[in-house]
């Protein structure tokens, strides 16, 4: 009697473990699921062009380090990916240092957007960067294009190719929206109202590239007024990688991959030994 | 029914626990908490200059992968070329759907500098598990390794795992980020949408070189 009673509670204990390992399983398993759902911080996308007539060929230092040596005018980086938030930019004269910037400004940028950020300014007392928004999302089988008018005595320019007009209206330290244009070659004309002054740059524009065009300089002065072109691989959208539950499976879906929601059976099977070893303790303390 | 009492309870509390557990379907809406990276010990990076658009002007040695192995999560898929669908999205495989994962080939290739990209489906139509349906059990430091067809394999790491919905996911970051070197993957994840033929989120895995 002893004996059975011994195996009858060993029994009930092996019931009750494996029904509250099969538990923690289940839980474990959701628990998991979400523990693994979270979204880092992207990094700020950050390009810059030099368009101040009145500094010269410069060293830039971002939060007190030196960026860039020997930054000529008319100059365009490409984009560098920085962390988000505020930073400190400094621009001096090429090989005077850091203490003698002539322009010191905080730029804020945040995370995953892409910028155009001009150093800009005639004199010293409006020595400033000129921060846009890029957007290089492409536009599928065509071109983009955009302009930034960064010259400080040419007006609201125009710009046109082949004789019409593309853009209008675009005045210092602005820029224009972004232009769907066909793929080809182009002669892009960039009229000055000022004075009449047309300056012109030659680009191919293939598919889904973000053409951006700069004009950077004096029209009436030093350094000359210039076009300056960047040209980029635009960016697709993100794909639909995702199908409709509710739709009619393939035939082979389910004899290939087999789905078992696993989680679920374990669940049941562990309240079936949990109750077992109820029932058991019971006929056992009854029998007592 | 005193005798059944005790069970009836451990029963009410194992089904509360289950379900307190659950709180999601299986293709769940992925409950976001925001990592900050540590950026303000982050050194900023050397520009770089502008970069030639001819894509002809890069090395001819250039990685062309044909499979991607990912071992924490018994992911072993053939990789095809895709492109850009007409709406501008980034295009997923036709070979062979639900099996193969797809390289973006208008981008970086695996081991260029850059952001090199792939994808691959979560699922099936009828909810059936696909290439990346396990994408969601990926770790940080998790291995990825791509293949190419003279049996050359390059290793990747994850440093990141995002979820976004696909307006406001971060382009410049998935596509263009000249930082360094990246193999990033993209899968969906969260809730169907029927009039829009599309999910709530796409997963990112974002994966450096080593």
């Amino acid at each position: 009697m002893k004996l059975k009673r011994l195996s009858a509670l060993l029994v009930s204990s092996l019931l009750l473990g494996f029904g509250l390992f099969g538990i923690c399983s289940f839980a474990a398993f959701f628990n998991i699921q979400k523990a693994s759902a979270y979204q880092a911080t992207s990094p700020s996308f950050v390009r810059i062009i030099h368009a101040s007539p009145y500094v010269g060929t410069a060293d830039i230092f971002v939060d007190g380090s030196k960026l860039l040596s020997s930054f000529a005018f008319g100059s365009i980086t490409d984009y560098a990916s920085i962390p988000p938030g505020p930073h400190k930019v400094e621009i001096a004269l090429v090989g005077k240092g850091i203490d003698a910037a002539a322009i010191t400004e905080t730029l804020s940028v945040n995370p995953g957007f892409a910028y155009t950020v001009a150093a800009i300014g005639t004199q010293p007392n409006n020595l400033s960067l000129a921060v846009f928004v890029d957007s290089n999302l492409l536009s599928p089988g065509t071109a983009k294009l955009r302009m930034y008018e960064l010259s400080p005595d040419a007006g609201s320019v125009t710009v046109a190719a082949g004789g019409t007009t593309l853009l209008s209206g675009i005045s210092y330290q602005n820029a224009s929206s972004y232009l769907v244009v066909p793929v080809g070659e182009y002669t892009f004309d960039v009229t000055s109202p000022t004075n009449g002054t047309t300056l012109s740059t030659s680009a191919t524009l293939n598919a889904n590239m973000v053409a951006s065009l700069f004009v950077v300089g004096k029209f009436n002065g030093s350094p000359k007024g210039e076009l300056v072109t960047a040209l980029a691989a635009g960016l697709p959208g993100l794909p639909k990688t995702g199908s409709d539950p509710n739709a009619v499976p393939q035939t082979d879906a389910a004899q290939t991959h087999p789905f078992i929601p696993w989680p679920w059976p374990l669940g049941i099977a562990s309240m079936l030994f949990i109750g077992s070893w109820i029932f058991i303790r019971r006929v056992v303390a009854k029998r007592q | 029914m005193r005798g059944f009492r005790p069970i009836l309870i451990l029963f009410a509390l194992v089904s509360l626990l289950m379900l307190g557990a659950c709180g999601s379907t299986v293709q769940e809406k992925a409950e976001l908490h925001t990592v900050h990276a540590d950026y303000a010990n982050t050194p900023i990076p050397d520009v770089p200059a502008a970069r030639p658009e001819n894509r002809a002007e890069y090395p001819i040695n250039l990685f062309f992968p044909v499979r991607l192995v990912i071992p924490a999560i018994g992911i072993n898929a053939f990789v095809e070329k895709v492109g850009i669908r007409p709406d501008g999205d980034l295009a997923t495989p036709t070979q062979n759907p639900w099996d193969n994962v797809g390289w973006y080939e208008l981008g970086p290739h695996p081991g260029e500098h850059g952001s090199a990209v792939i994808d691959g489906h979560l699922d099936r139509p009828g909810g059936y598990p696909a290439v990346f349906w396990r994408l969601r059990d990926i770790r940080v430091g998790d291995d990825i390794q791509v293949t190419n067809s003279n049996g050359k394999t390059l290793h990747f790491r994850v440093s990141r795992i995002a979820y976004y919905t696909p307006d406001q996911a971060p382009i410049q970051d998935i596509f263009g980020n000249l930082g360094g070197t990246y193999l990033n993957l993209i899968t969906c994840a969260g809730d169907w949408i029927p009039d829009q033929h599309q999910t709530t989120l796409r997963q990112v895995v974002y994966t450096t070189f080593v």
